[in-house]
């Protein structure tokens, strides 16, 4: 049995919709106008223990209400759950010790009062051995370079200290899921690097399952060998990054920097032009045309440099979005 | 309780500003009724009450109404509305607990603050106590029972904000209720009929009048027990509708705000 089962799980939300202006408003007053969202729309998940899966969509697919109903934040309208073997919104007191979800735009710490203080209550609700609960916090304090704000008060740290702050405290009771909503939004570079390499070590060292949504391309290329795509509600793909990038971007993109410029020269014969400058061109070749169009590009140009890669993920992932919303996956 | 005392030593003014607040209506009341005594038809009482009555009787609803402050029906719709609950829905206890722990540590702290007020205001208008041993092992308790019932029944409306998500006016409106039928402008007992019928009929005359009556020693000990009686019936229906208003409302919560 996998750690994560989720079968047909849909959310449907009823939510009043108007139009603007004061008349508008008015007339709401007595005839209010609702709308039914369809949030998650019969999603089928099988995760197993240790995986770090990447969840990904565009704004509103439902990425943060499916991570709510498998934390027991949310209802669902129908379908079924089960993680750690729970059905999580019962809300078992059992089953929330062993999860834990980091927000990135709600905190868990206590605004007006030293992190450290937030840390010591969070080891009395989740009823931690006293050592135990000290020897973690000293662990993830030093893992997450924390020693410098534990007498500072929450509402006075940065975001990224307060990012770390959260992620602290969520892993006190050292959960066996973690359910991360964004948790590098708005920090700097260094800061979200920082953020991936913990997640990695906490779940190499601790065998935690973590699902994870981001923005960040680099937060689920560096993490997630898995990802599974959401758009409208909709199971869009869920397979590995690389089956992903074979499935709907199978070319590579070659660039080419030239030793001089050679006007004139068809370059839409090696492959798609994806932008022609001076002395450099950028071609978008498929992957099974690679090896051929490079030995001609070498053969026949005068190349100061070559590189060949994968499309950037973005782009990978918008024609994920474009394609599922012009038909069924 | 500890992390919500360290809350409250951040903000001192708000809580020496809110404890002073409790004191405002019973003063209030003390002067209106002296008044209203003095305007009366034979100028030394109404319904019962002399001038040193009613200032023994509001001096301890001071008391009582300080033991029975609950503001939950104010906060939960913020709670709800910005999507702070989600935290508090995350930890493996639940949520009321931590309200419970920020209102006994209210309680407690600004004890410092109203005990030398209380004093001031008993020195100020001659109060008549009636108060046996029996009054205080009695009242004592209906003043405890007092306080877990109008805390737990506040909780009850405040969970309404799962619904209604905007409690204001439901807020100020369960205020006004324990105003006027919780015995905290009036003792319920001059409240002209029907008034008083629909008074004897709500919960609230237990949760303020109740404990001041016995604690001034207006009450025989058959009146208190019953008292303690009436109120504990009301706690069990407090429990009930938590437990149910809880379920229904944790179920339609829908984690707005992100």
């Amino acid at each position: 049995m996998a750690q994560i089962e989720v079968d047909r799980l849909t959310k449907t939300f009823r939510v009043p919709e108007r139009e603007g202006g004061l008349a508008a408003a008015l007339r709401s007053l007595i005839f209010r106008k609702y709308k039914q969202v369809q949030a998650v729309q019969e999603i089928d998940v099988r995760i197993e223990e240790g995986e770090i899966v990447g969840f990904l969509g565009p704004n509103g697919a439902g990425k943060t209400t499916t991570l709510k109903m498998l934390s027991g934040l949310l209802h669902p309208t129908s379908g079924t759950a089960t993680v750690l073997g729970h059905v999580p919104w019962r809300r078992e007191p059992a089953y929330l010790r062993r999860i834990s979800m980091v927000m990135g735009q709600r905190s868990q710490l206590h605004w007006d009062l030293p992190a450290m203080d937030s840390f010591l209550l969070h080891l009395a609700i989740y009823n931690i051995d006293r050592e135990q609960g000290r020897r973690t916090l000293n662990g993830l304090i030093e893992m997450l370079d924390l020693a410098g704000v534990l007498k500072k008060q929450v509402r006075t740290l940065s975001l990224g200290e307060r990012m770390k702050g959260e992620l602290c405290v969520s892993l006190l009771h050292q959960p066996a899921v973690l359910f991360l909503d964004e948790p590098t939004l708005g920090l700097d570079i260094t800061m979200q690097a920082r953020i991936r390499q913990f997640i990695g070590e906490y779940n190499r060292l601790h065998r935690a399952t973590v699902i994870l949504t981001s923005h960040y391309m680099a937060d689920v290329t560096a993490l997630c060998k898995r990802i599974i795509v959401i758009d409208r509600g909709r199971l869009l793909f869920d397979g590995p990054l690389a089956g992903l990038i074979e499935r709907v971007a199978p070319f590579k993109i070659i660039a080419i920097d030239l030793q001089r410029d050679l006007d004139g020269y068809d370059f839409s014969t090696l492959g798609t032009v994806v932008s022609a400058e001076e002395r450099k061109v950028t071609l978008r070749v498929a992957k099974d045309q690679t090896a051929a169009v490079t030995s001609r590009v070498l053969a026949e140009l005068p190349v100061l440099d070559l590189t060949i890669e994968d499309p950037p993920i973005e782009d990978v992932i918008s024609n994920v979005f474009a394609q599922g919303r012009e038909g069924p996956a | 309780m500890r992390v919500s005392l360290a809350v409250m030593f951040q903000y001192r003014g708000e809580i020496i500003l809110w404890a002073v607040w409790g004191v405002i209506y019973p003063a209030v009341a003390i002067a209106m009724w002296t008044a209203a005594i003095q305007g009366s038809s034979d100028g030394t009482q109404i319904a019962g009450y002399s001038a040193r009555d009613f200032a023994a009787y509001f001096l301890m609803t001071m008391v009582v109404g300080h033991v029975c402050t609950a503001w939950d029906v104010y906060e939960m719709g913020y709670y709800i509305r910005s999507g702070n609950m989600s935290a508090r829905l995350l930890r493996p206890l639940l949520p009321v607990w931590q309200n419970v722990g920020d209102n006994i540590s209210y309680k407690v702290l600004t004890l410092a603050i109203l005990i030398p007020l209380w004093l001031f205001a008993a020195w100020v208008t001659e109060p008549r106590f009636q108060t046996t041993t029996v009054h205080l092992l009695l009242g004592v308790p209906a003043m405890l029972l007092a306080a877990a019932l109008s805390f737990l029944l506040g909780y009850v409306v405040a969970i309404g904000a799962f619904w209604i998500t905007k409690m204001d006016a439901i807020s100020e409106m369960w205020f006004a209720l324990h105003l006027f039928f919780g015995g905290r402008i009036a003792p319920p007992s001059v409240l002209p009929w029907p008034l008083s019928s629909v008074a004897s009929a709500l919960p609230f005359q237990w949760m303020v009048w109740f404990p001041s009556e016995a604690l001034t020693g207006r009450l025989t000990t058959e009146q208190m027990i019953a008292g303690i009686g009436w109120q504990l019936f009301w706690l069990v229906v407090a429990v009930v509708a938590f437990r149910l208003a809880w379920a229904a409302g944790v179920k339609k919560y829908s984690a707005v705000g992100a």
